[in-house]
This record gives C-alpha cells, sequence and structure tokens, in this order.
C-alpha cells in the first residue's frame, strides 16, 4: 500500500500506540457509556432505511445504482448486480455517485453578481428580478434576442419541458449538448 | 444517420455487442469514456473470438486491448473508411443481395472509393497499408460486424460525413439490422438521446417534427394551445420557423452583431443555461467575452457553473441552485434507446429546487403558466413527473413514442433482473418486451425494438426496414425496398410508403369504419392521436413510417455522398488544395460560418506545427462541474497536463513534468504540465477536455462563491482548440486543432 507523503513510518507508530491505548481505555469504560453493537445493529446499521433502483448519471450506459436512504439521507450505495446493462459493475465516477449528491461544495442557494461581488437572494427576489429583466428585454428587443440552452443531464420530462418554455417564449434560440 | 436510413441513433444495444464476431471502434475510447459498455465488447472477444479493431489518432486504453491497431492522422477517417470499402469491392466482400434489395446509391460510393488505393490512403492517413488490408479483411469477412463510434468521428467539420460513410460501410457488408452488427454510436451523457428525442434543439420541435408550420401546428394541438397564440410569442412566422443558434455558434450572435439580420435584427442580449458546460465547446475565449457582453446571464446547476468565474461581468449574473438528477424523477434514455425510470433517491437539499419547478415558476411570472402545463391534460391537478412522461408518449409518434408511458417505463426499471443482456428480452411479467422499451415502441402492447431495420422480426414484435422519408422515387428510380425485401409476416412483401389515411385501406387491407374514417382524416402515422393507422398497420405486419431502401446519397446536403476534405487548420498542407473545406456558410445556425477562408487565411502549421488529439478521462464527465467536485475522483485525476511523445519533447526541450505554454491558432493559451506518454505520435500532443478553474496560467479559485469550489482545477483545453464546425450540423471540430508548445 502507498503510504501519504505526510504520514511516515513515525508517525505511523504514533498513531499505532494511541489506538492501543484507546482500545485499552475502552476496555474499562463504563458500560453505560460504549457498549459493543448488537448482533442487529451489525446486520442492519440503519434501521427503517429503504432501498431505492436508480440509474447513474453520468455516461450514456445508464448502469442501475441501488442507493440505501434513510430519513432523506444517502446513507449507503450498493452496487445492482442483477442489472441487465451494469451487472454491477461501476467505474469510479459511478461508484461515487452517492457524493455526488452529498458534497457540501454545492451551489445550496440562489447567489447573484452585485457590483463584482456575490450576493444571497432568496428565491422570490432571484425569480422576480430575472423575470423582470426577460421580459424586458423580450419586449425591447424580441424573444430571439434570448439564447437557452438545456441538458443532456436532465430527465426526458425536464428537456421537453424546456424545449417547450422556448417554444412558448418565443424563440427558437435553443440548443444542447448533442451537438457536442 | 437520420438521413441515411431515417433515424439518428445506436441501431443496436450495448449486450448486443456480444453477439458481434469483429468490431470496429473508430473515433471512439469506451474503455475510458463507457467503461461499462466495454465489458460487451471484451466478451465478445472472450466467447466469440470477434477481432477488436481500433482506429484512433491516439493508442487509448482501448486500444491496448485491440487485435489490430491503426493509428491514423486527426481528420482522416473518410479517406480510411473509403480504402476499407474499395478493398470490399475488389475484393467482393461486400453483401449483393443487401445492397440489391435495401439500398439507393451504392454505384456512387463504388466510384468515389476508387482514388483511395492503400498507397494513397497511406499518403493521407499515415497508417501503413498493410494495417488497413489486415483490418479490412478481419472485418469484411466476419459476420456479423458492428461498428462503434462516439466524439472522435462527430466533433469535425466533416463530422455528418464521417458518420454517414460509417452507416454506408456497414450497408457495404450487409450488417445492418442483424443482431451483433449495428451502426453503435456510443452517447455522451447520460440523456443526450433522451433530451435529443425531446428536440431541446434549435433545428426542430420534440421528436424530430422539424420547424414547419405543419409541425407547429401538430404541436399547438398536442400542447392543447392555439397555435395562433404560439405563433404570435415569435417576432415573425419565418422566424417561428427558422433554425435558432446553436450550443457552438450563440456566441457569434452576441459577439458579432452582422448575425443580427438572422435573428430577427438583434443581436443576443441574454443567456439561460440549464444545466449546461459550455466551456466544452470550442474558442472558450469567444464564449467568456460573449458572457462579459450580454445584458443578462443565468446559471441554474446543482454545482455553481465553471463558466460564471470564467466570465468577469459584475452585474446580473445568477446561479440558481437546481437539484441533482438523484433528487428527480423521471425518464432517461441510454445510448441502447432503453428508457429507464431514474427514481428520486431523495428530497433536494439546500435550497436547491427540480428544472421543472424553476420553468414553472419562470412561466407564472410571464403569464404563460396555464398554456406552459395544459399538455399534461390535467389542468393545474397535474402529477410530475408522470403526466408529462404520457404528454410525450402522446405527442412522440414519429420515433415511436406511444408505448413508453409511466407504468410501463417503472415497470421495466423495477423489474429490471427480469431482462437478458444480450437480447434484452424479458420473463416473467415482462416477457416477450425488451428492456426500455427501445423505440420505436408503436402501441402499448408494443414490446420495443432492440435492433432497428431489423426484417427477420414482425413489425409487432421489433421489426422494420429502413424508413420511407425521402421520397418513394427518385429520378425514375424506386426508393423502395425490393420484392422479398420486407419484415416477416407483413401483407406488402416488398416496399411501400409511409402509412397515411389514404393508404391504410389499400396496404393494410383492413376497412375502416365511416367513424374511424372521420377521426383519421388528413392524418398520417406521425400526426394521427385515435391511434388507428398505427394500430392498422401493425395488424397488417408494417412499419407505420414504411419500408424503403437506404440512401447513400443525400440531395441538399453540401456533400451529397461523404468526401475527404482536410481539416480547415491541416497538419497536411499540401493536401489542402486536392481536398479544399467548403465554401464560407452564410447563415448557418443565424451564424456566418468560415471554412475555405479559415483554411486558406494562413500556412496555419508553419507557425502552428503540433496536432491537437482531444478526449476524456475515465475520472471526469464534462467539464468535470460536477466530478471535480468531487473529493475522491478530484483526488484520481486532479491536474490538467498534455501528453507529448517524448521524442517531440525533446525538440522543444522540454522534459517530463515540466510547464508548457500551448498556444492555439486563435487568441487563447494555457499553461499546463508535460507528460511524456508514446500514446500520441511524434506531431501530436493530447489534452484531457474534462478540466476548467484556471485561465492561461492564473487561478479562478477565488473567483468562486465562498463553499462551492471543485477539488480540483486546470486549464480548459478549450482556450486551444481551433475555429470549426461541422459543415451539416455545426458541431465544434474539437479534434483537428493544431497548436504552438514553448517550455514555460
Amino acid at each position: 500500500m502507498k503510504m501519504l507523503k505526510s504520514f511516515g513510518r513515525r508517525s505511523f507508530l504514533k498513531m499505532a500506540s494511541l489506538a492501543t491505548a484507546t482500545t485499552a481505555t475502552s476496555a474499562f469504560a463504563s458500560n453505560s457509556v460504549l457498549r459493543g453493537a448488537t448482533k442487529d445493529e451489525i446486520r442492519n446499521p440503519y434501521p427503517g432505511s429503504k432501498l431505492i433502483k436508480t440509474i447513474c448519471t453520468h455516461c450514456s450506459v445508464g448502469c442501475g445504482v441501488i442507493a440505501e436512504v434513510q430519513n432523506n439521507v444517502w446513507v449507503r450505495q450498493e452496487v445492482a448486480h442483477d442489472h441487465p446493462i451494469s451487472h454491477g459493475g461501476h467505474c469510479c465516477k459511478g461508484a461515487d455517485m452517492i457524493d455526488k449528491v452529498r458534497g457540501t461544495n454545492r451551489l445550496k442557494y440562489p447567489t447573484a453578481k452585485v457590483n463584482g461581488k456575490w450576493a444571497r437572494l432568496d428565491w422570490d427576489k432571484a425569480m422576480s428580478q430575472i423575470s423582470d429583466q426577460l421580459i424586458g428585454i423580450r419586449e425591447k428587443y424580441g424573444a430571439d434576442a434570448v439564447q437557452f440552452l438545456g441538458s443532456a443531464k436532465c430527465s426526458n420530462e425536464q428537456a421537453y419541458y424546456i424545449r417547450k418554455f422556448a417554444a412558448m417564449f418565443g424563440t427558437n434560440n435553443i440548443d444542447h449538448q448533442a451537438r457536442i | 444517420m437520420a438521413n441515411t436510413w431515417g433515424y439518428g441513433a445506436m441501431t443496436n444495444h450495448l449486450g448486443d455487442m456480444q453477439n458481434s464476431k469483429a468490431i470496429i471502434i473508430f473515433g471512439a475510447n469506451p474503455a475510458s469514456n463507457h467503461p461499462i459498455a466495454m465489458q460487451h465488447i471484451l466478451k465478445a472477444k472472450e466467447q466469440n473470438g470477434a477481432k477488436i479493431i481500433v482506429i484512433d489518432p491516439r493508442y487509448t486504453k482501448t486500444a491496448a486491448k485491440s487485435d489490430i491497431y491503426c493509428r491514423i492522422r486527426t481528420g482522416t477517417d473518410i479517406a480510411f473508411l473509403y480504402g476499407m470499402i474499395r478493398l470490399i469491392r475488389d475484393n467482393n466482400w461486400y453483401d449483393k443481395s443487401f445492397i440489391n434489395d435495401r439500398v439507393y446509391g451504392m454505384e456512387e460510393i463504388f466510384k468515389e472509393c476508387e482514388e483511395y488505393t492503400p498507397e494513397h490512403v497511406e499518403d493521407i492517413t499515415g497508417c501503413p497499408k498493410e494495417l488497413l488490408i489486415q483490418a479490412a479483411t478481419a472485418f469484411a469477412t466476419a459476420e456479423p460486424g458492428c461498428l462503434i463510434w462516439n466524439q472522435g468521428w462527430t466533433q469535425h467539420t466533416v463530422g455528418s460525413s464521417n458518420t454517414r460513410l460509417g452507416s454506408i460501410l456497414q450497408l457495404v457488408l450487409g450488417n445492418m439490422g442483424k443482431p451483433g452488427g449495428g451502426t453503435n454510436i456510443l452517447r455522451g451523457h447520460d440523456n443526450v438521446q433522451g433530451s435529443t428525442d425531446m428536440g431541446c434543439l434549435s433545428d426542430t420541435l420534440p421528436g424530430y417534427y422539424g420547424l414547419a408550420e405543419g409541425s407547429w401546428k401538430y404541436f399547438a394541438s398536442q400542447w392543447k394551445v392555439d397555435y395562433e397564440w404560439l405563433k404570435g410569442r415569435f417576432k415573425s412566422k419565418e422566424m417561428m420557423e427558422a433554425k435558432g443558434f446553436s450550443l457552438s455558434l450563440w456566441m457569434n450572435g452576441v459577439l458579432d452583431e452582422a448575425n443580427a439580420k438572422n435573428n430577427a435584427g438583434t443581436p443576443l442580449k441574454a443567456l439561460v443555461c440549464i444545466g449546461n458546460g459550455i466551456s466544452t465547446i470550442t474558442q472558450t475565449h469567444k464564449v467568456k467575452e460573449a458572457l462579459d457582453k450580454l445584458d443578462l446571464v443565468v446559471f441554474i446547476d446543482p454545482y455553481v457553473n465553471d463558466a460564471a468565474v470564467i466570465t468577469t461581468r459584475d452585474n446580473n449574473l445568477y446561479l440558481l441552485p437546481a437539484a441533482s438528477q438523484v433528487e428527480c424523477s423521471g425518464t432517461v434514455v441510454n445510448t441502447g434507446r432503453s428508457a429507464q425510470w431514474r427514481s428520486k433517491v431523495i428530497e433536494p437539499l439546500y435550497e436547491a429546487r427540480p428544472d421543472e419547478e424553476i420553468l414553472f415558476d419562470f412561466a407564472k411570472r410571464m403569464g404563460f403558466y396555464d398554456e406552459f402545463t395544459a399538455g399534461m391534460g390535467k389542468g393545474k391537478d397535474f402529477t410530475w413527473p408522470e403526466d408529462a412522461t404520457d404528454e410525450i408518449a402522446r405527442s412522440l409518434k414519429t420515433v415511436g413514442f406511444q408505448g413508453r408511458t409511466a407504468a410501463r417505463v417503472k415497470k421495466h426499471t423495477e423489474n429490471w433482473h427480469l431482462f437478458d443482456t444480450t437480447s434484452l428480452k424479458g420473463r416473467g411479467p415482462v416477457s416477450k418486451e425488451y428492456y426500455g422499451l427501445p423505440w420505436p415502441c408503436w402501441t402499448q402492447e408494443h414490446p420495443g425494438s432492440p435492433v432497428l431495420y431489423n426484417i427477420n422480426l414482425p413489425v409487432s414484435q421489433g421489426g422494420m426496414g429502413f424508413r420511407t422519408r425521402f421520397g418513394t422515387e427518385r429520378n425514375g428510380v424506386s426508393l423502395l425496398a425490393a420484392d422479398g425485401a420486407a419484415p416477416v409476416g407483413s401483407r406488402i412483401k416488398g416496399g411501400y410508403d409511409e402509412i397515411t389515411s389514404q393508404n391504410i385501406e389499400n396496404l393494410s387491407g383492413i376497412k375502416l369504419t365511416d367513424e374511424e374514417k372521420k377521426l383519421v382524416e388528413g392524418k398520417n402515422w406521425k400526426t394521427d392521436d385515435s391511434g388507428i393507422l398505427v394500430r392498422n398497420a401493425l395488424k397488417a405486419g408494417l412499419a407505420p413510417y414504411g419500408n424503403a431502401r437506404a440512401r447513400t446519397i443525400v440531395w441538399g446536403f453540401r456533400d451529397e455522398i461523404p468526401k475527404h476534405r482536410e481539416p480547415l487548420h491541416s497538419f497536411r498542407q499540401d493536401l489542402v488544395k486536392r481536398y479544399p473545406a467548403v465554401a464560407d456558410i452564410e447563415n448557418h445556425y443565424r451564424t456566418t460560418v468560415r471554412y475555405a477562408s479559415e483554411q486558406n487565411a494562413q500556412n496555419w502549421v508553419a507557425d502552428y506545427p503540433i496536432n491537437i488529439v482531444s478526449g476524456r478521462v475515465v475520472e471526469h464527465m464534462g467539464t468535470g462541474t460536477e466530478t471535480r467536485a468531487s473529493k475522491y475522483l478530484a483526488e484520481l485525476s486532479g491536474e490538467m497536463y498534455g501528453e507529448l511523445h517524448p521524442e517531440l519533447a525533446a525538440k522543444l526541450g522540454i522534459r517530463d513534468g515540466e510547464m508548457m505554454w500551448v498556444y492555439g491558432t486563435g487568441e487563447g493559451k494555457i499553461k499546463i504540465k508535460c507528460k511524456y506518454s508514446y500514446r500520441v505520435d511524434e506531431n501530436s500532443v493530447f489534452l484531457p477536455q474534462n478540466f476548467s478553474g484556471v485561465w492561461s496560467g492564473e487561478s479562478l479559485e477565488s473567483r468562486y462563491p465562498a463553499g462551492t469550489a471543485p477539488h480540483s482545477f486546470g486549464e480548459n483545453s478549450n482556450q486551444v482548440t481551433s475555429y470549426g464546425y461541422d459543415q451539416q450540423t455545426s458541431c465544434p471540430e474539437t479534434k483537428c486543432s493544431l497548436v504552438r508548445i514553448e517550455r514555460a
């Protein structure tokens, strides 16, 4: 196994002795604070969780993914051995599906650039500011002054409604990655 | 492809490749880009002894698994294909009866291939003629053989000719309409096929209905709105029926005011971008200029779009948090046309909202919410997404979506364990159906069509001939299939026109009642809401879209048969005269696009002597906006680099691991790490296309809103890819670019 740079032999030994100390302490700890997991808890660490069959979001192969969810938290990802295309196989991206959702660096709330600085907005304000401007541009220059771009990462239903939206806004300036 | 035989999609499916006896992978790298598809290819090799032939400018991870590897110069695919076809012709390896019964215009191809002798192909492509002969022999003598391609073919000025000639190669060998054969395009993103079927495109309405008046009237009726109202939303009827800007060209609508004349007299003033990594198109520095110039820019994504930090605009730049795909539910279509139900795993985190809610909200604020949602037919009480799925199933008759209701797609995904891999056939409660109801799926009883154009099955079980899409006759020659070449069980034993209210009784032999006649009056298989035309066609064993010949000639195209043309920025200046680019095109997706004038602007290779080969790495997708935001994937592949042959690097005086400047033929430049590699030839540099967040040596990390930066950054390769767009589709040329490299 490759050792991380910052994790040399000396610090490894330190860690090992610390671990021994912890184990020793645990053995004497009061039962009311720590106890061993029961067989049930080992077998089923997320009681009440459910398994949801879904589809990987990366490439066009469409691999099966089984998500284990407890209280709206995706807690574990299982491979789908019985999926007719992927047979439980995953590339590194598919294996990491769970982290795509849980990433802490997601865009969390509407944000806008105001005089060169990012500012948090609430949804209503963001939507009304954008809508007002789009309506204004449409009135002043016509609907063709707006370019819409949809996505090959949307579902069919979303993609169909994006196309419909552009049509009802009044333009064919709409495209997605099919051409890429 | 659609222009060759009716539909543009992968004709077979992934598991079907296990039935192949030989596989050509041409301009695709599934080992890196579709790793789970690769297992089916390797099984064909293990189980059938299928020869794997890889043709690629770069010795990819896929090439490492090949039996025959042919390295060609980028942009010379057509010369190589014609070289193969010539060998097939001269050795009598072509399928005479297939061509005779089901193809129009093969003589033209057999004439065009004449000049592509093995020696001439070697001169153009750089691939030794012995390898061309080995590849042609191995592929032509195995039956059936399948052909795989990917963006290595489409992202060229002649991309549409590449895909057409690949299709023609499979017609020459009679490999179409057979398990183990076909043209297996590996799509990029998870729902490229679906979003394309949905017409999220500037040149068509959903289902490839086009933009003509009849199509708008049809969709007005499907959307349950008044056609006149819809027309009134556009500046004019003319603009309503004119192709819009494409993803690769829109920035010219902002920057070059001369294009306003094609755009209802206005430059673009706003961009609303939903889930699209726009830095994967060429000329990123032009994208930046356009973003800086617009009045309003809106990005709707789960992660911050990298283009939002590429632009340096100070105001009117909005980022709206979209729910990720697994926080929504709905249909996705894989590369093999199978629909799967992507179930919602969790409710959207943070303040994220699903795309449809954002659209509904906009429609409300702009005053057309009622019209926007009317198509679902449930008033205000619709259920998303199921009612939308069913609306789509009702509307998209051209691609046979009628059978793909939400209930059926869900049933398939829930029961995925009951389907066979190589045939897609189901068992038990889904017996006699194919996984994901691959389109066309003509009715709610239809099983789907796993292999397109297979006449060895009845239409009701997924069989069909080629589509009657280009008329029934040309210059006195019939375009319909010959007698005997009809799907099993067909009442008509040869070719026939597409089904209309006029010919249904005659072709199907079924008399319509007066009431039925009234329902279908003036309709055809694409527009008949009653379903009577399609049902009766199926009863008589007829494909609703007809039974015709595939064609090699596409009238109206710039190149009616595929022609080799040297890239605009050609490494072989001496060949440009003989194989020049087309003339410049005015109003190509509302833009004037340079071809001949760009090619002849200067002797490009003198100043930019190194070829680009671009591609993906397995750890990342698209711009990497999502994958580079993952700690683990960023750890696995966290750095932009360029692969350089050690001999070339030595000439440039660059050591392995040192930094180098790469200058493009446009104004862009990038500073990246040199990685020695024998995967590329001595004239080329390989650039992965999944990085962003560094701009000509400057990190953009500090420009991200707090806490939203990804875990890895790199120079974006498209800062240095050259100008160039497909002469038909406007797909950007990312593959044939020239650069100059210097030690940093």
